[in-house]
């Protein structure tokens, strides 16, 4: 009795695993298609920017002496686009632009409400008191959240848990306080931590998700962004340009919009534009997207604030 | 660092856009507003984890065959290649008449000397991925960019192209 007691038991055992298996089949089973892969080396950060996939375009702008160099191009409809519009980081200059008033009304923020509660300062800081170099190391895994966190969500989450307030991603105040942490490591380069096993795996979800097709258009962002596809091409008015150190210079000041945006607004605006239905910023596959970009950009200057 | 950026040269990029982001809007062309039913694109494929579009497939290349004699419309054609909200063929191609023009894809200003018959351009344009599985030719017929007829009025268009 026992002995048949025991087998049935297996046999459930078993067959709930089949279970399992046929329902994650099923789930990985969606037909999608992926534009070509390139291979990225990602502990070798902006330094990828250089290989010829993505229109070798490092050398024009990798730092201030090749771009007082490629000055020449700017405004030259042929090749302004090899400058991956650094000459655009305005952070370099005392010159004012509309993005120092989001700058400064970050501040103003910040400091009101680390004043009023100081627990939202050490909770930005995870501890310290003084952010010099902070934004460098974002996005992170947060072992006591056990979640990746980009500047952005570490505001929000410091909100809630300090003020009681929504400081929702993509809201005036989560930029504006984002841009006042980030401009603290201004020109000091990004150092995304690759040696984490849960960054790295955000990582490569955040890679897939770039050269997946989706939308009416069926693009994926390597449709744009690589040279098999349209970087270096003119596409109507425009020319698609390195996703190497974009994460860099975020939130940015937007020219068209007249307003800051963050990283993740522009990934959602990227989809709406070729058709594809935008995700609210700080959803997982954004969060994912943005490591993989910024992994992008490591070794690269936080350059904030700048214009687009 | 300050001698890459004139005071000048600062300022002429950002009121250049300001100036440009004014022409965004198309004067003379139909708006979002006056459109039947904007979408959220929440019925094709995206990136979401959680979302149903998340796991709507991708429709599967097809080679399409063109029913009955063309019966096109070039000047309509026209309209529509140029038309960003409808053909877009503009933005990777050089066509007749065409304003900013792209560059990724062939240059189609003489397409009509090419001697290809109107059910093989029908099916390309339907969906490239019938030909090539790499391509970044959207799949205006497959994915409901442009109707039958539409696309019939585009291929009279490209036909009348020499």
């Amino acid at each position: 009795m026992a002995g048949t007691h025991h087998f049935s038991l297996t046999r459930l055992a078993l067959a709930t695993l089949c279970a399992v298996a046929v329902n994650t089949q099923a789930a990985d089973a969606v037909y999608r298609e992926a534009f070509p892969r390139v291979a990225i080396d990602p502990s070798r950060g902006v330094a990828g920017g250089g290989d010829a996939d993505f229109g070798a375009t490092l050398q024009y702008w990798q730092d201030d002496q090749a771009l007082e160099k490629s000055k020449p191009w700017i405004g030259n409809p042929e090749h302004e686009w090899k400058l991956n519009w650094k000459f655009m980081d305005l952070d370099h200059t005392d010159d004012m632009h509309p993005g120092y008033l989001a700058l400064e009304q970050g501040e103003k923020l910040f400091k009101f409400w680390a004043k009023r509660e100081p627990a939202f300062r050490t909770c930005l800081g995870e501890g310290k008191t003084d952010f010099k170099g902070l934004a460098a190391g974002y996005p992170k895994y947060d072992p006591k959240l056990k979640k990746i966190m980009t500047v952005e969500s570490r505001v929000e989450h410091c909100a809630k848990t300090a003020l009681w307030e929504d400081f929702k991603q993509g809201s005036p105040a989560n930029n504006q306080i984002s841009l006042y942490f980030k401009s603290l490591s201004t020109n000091m380069p990004i150092k995304v931590d690759t040696s984490s096993t849960e960054i790295m795996d955000s990582y490569r979800r955040g890679e897939k998700l770039f050269y997946t097709k989706v939308g009416q258009y069926n693009f994926s962002c390597a449709s744009c962004h690589t040279t098999t596809g349209l970087l270096g091409q003119r596409f109507r008015g425009q020319v698609p340009t390195s996703p190497f150190a974009d994460a860099a210079h975020f939130p940015t000041y937007r020219v068209g919009l007249g307003d800051i945006e963050s990283l993740q607004q522009r990934f959602m605006r990227c989809n709406l534009q070729a058709r594809t239905k935008g995700l609210p910023p700080g959803d997982p596959a954004y969060t994912d997207l943005e490591v993989f970009y910024t992994v992008l950009s490591n070794d690269y200057p936080v350059s904030v604030p700048s214009a687009r | 660092m300050r001698s890459i950026f004139g005071k000048g040269l600062t300022v002429a990029p950002l009121l250049l856009a300001v100036a440009l982001a004014g022409c965004a809007a198309e004067p003379g062309k139909p708006t979002q507003a006056a459109k039947a039913k904007p979408s959220d694109f929440s019925e094709w494929p995206c990136m979401s984890y959680t979302l149903a579009c998340g796991k709507i497939p991708t429709r599967k290349p097809v080679t399409q065959a063109l029913v009955g004699p063309l019966n096109g419309d070039p000047v309509r054609g026209q309209a529509l290649a140029n038309e960003r909200s409808k053909g877009n063929c503009v933005a990777c191609h050089l066509l007749k008449g065409a304003e900013q023009p792209g560059s990724k894809g062939p240059d189609l200003t003489a397409y009509g000397t090419w001697g290809r018959s109107d059910a093989e351009i029908y099916a390309l344009v339907y969906d490239m991925r019938s030909r090539n599985p790499d391509t970044v030719m959207p799949p205006a017929g497959a994915n409901q960019i442009l109707t039958d007829q539409e696309l019939r009025d585009v291929i009279a268009f490209l036909q009348s192209s020499k």
